[in-house]
């Protein structure tokens, strides 16, 4: 099945101009092979989910258009973006935005350090259409 | 994960499992067994352990593939380990939502959420306090339609 993007600044698109532009800084961090690099779970091959098609560009122009709607604890829940990162899809969805602290170690002094963290997290459980046209079932955890 | 103030310019830490091949953001499928969900009482829970993930080491080099911004030093990512326990736990508001303009529609609910979480690498680990429903922000349950399953 033929992808496609419909805005202008998707990853590939940023791929493709900063690697036309000729950049050095960094150049061997734009191969495809490290942008969908898999951490060793198989999603990059296997997710077969299709992003929703809105989303934002949290640091427009240098970074990409990400297919994600960050929750705003300043907008009403009857008033949020669809909160869902796959489209074609019906099923359970959660989101936290949250804070906190904790320790960090440096595990070869034991050194430890108090930090804060704030956490964006979720998942999807339902059935979606994949990128093959086919309806699926899953379970997705947003990390 | 910050050295002070939540803020760009104090992370030093950033995971994430990076957006798939179909640009699907910082989404991976787990088990149906992590997710727990009991709807009718806005509660459900994320359970993973041991979930291989990247450190991008923060928000700007993660959407910026390491190259960072004109204010903030590329860096290259290393990979890790996270284990974690979201709680969706009870309803604060709850709200119908059918939006035409997005193709999304569902109930949801505003909730009190927990989160305890750790993380390790080769030079670092880092262990969440014990979930505190205070440091929730905002979180949602919902059950929704998109796309082709919007009516």
């Amino acid at each position: 099945m033929k992808k496609t993007n419909t805005h202008p600044t998707t990853r590939r698109v940023f791929l493709g101009a900063m690697a036309g532009a000729g950049t050095a800084l960094g150049a061997g961090l734009l191969s495809p092979k490290l942008a969908h690099a898999d951490p060793g779970n198989g999603h990059a091959q296997c997710t077969l989910a299709k992003p929703i098609p809105g989303g934002v560009a949290p640091f427009a122009p240098f970074a990409i258009f990400i297919h994600h709607n960050p929750l705003n604890p300043a907008v009403a829940l009857a008033s949020i973006n669809d909160p869902s990162q796959i489209t074609d899809f019906d099923g359970f969805v959660g989101l936290t935005h949250i804070r906190g602290t904790g320790t960090g170690t440096n595990p070869a002094t034991g050194a430890t350090q108090s930090l804060n963290f704030q956490a964006d997290m979720g998942f999807s459980q339902g059935r979606f259409i994949g990128i093959d046209g086919g309806q699926h079932e899953g379970t997705f955890a947003f990390v | 994960m910050y050295s002070g103030p939540v803020g760009l310019v104090n992370q030093i830490h950033d995971f994430n499992v990076h957006i798939d091949s179909n640009d699907v953001f910082w989404m991976v499928r787990v088990p149906d067994s992590a997710v727990k969900v009991d709807f009718d009482q806005a509660q459900a829970s994320l359970q993973v352990e041991g979930l291989n993930v990247f450190d991008d080491h923060d928000i700007a080099n993660s959407l910026t593939f390491g190259l960072g911004l004109p204010t903030i030093p590329g860096v290259a990512p290393v990979r890790a380990q996270v284990s974690f326990d979201v709680e969706w736990n009870g309803a604060l508001a709850e709200a119908d939502i059918h939006n035409a303009g997005q193709s999304f529609q569902g109930s949801f609910f505003s909730t009190v959420t927990t989160i305890n979480w750790s993380a390790e690498e080769d030079e670092f680990q880092f262990q969440s306090e014990p979930p505190n429903p205070a440091t929730n922000l905002i979180s949602v349950l919902g059950h929704e339609q998109n796309g082709v399953f919007f009516s």
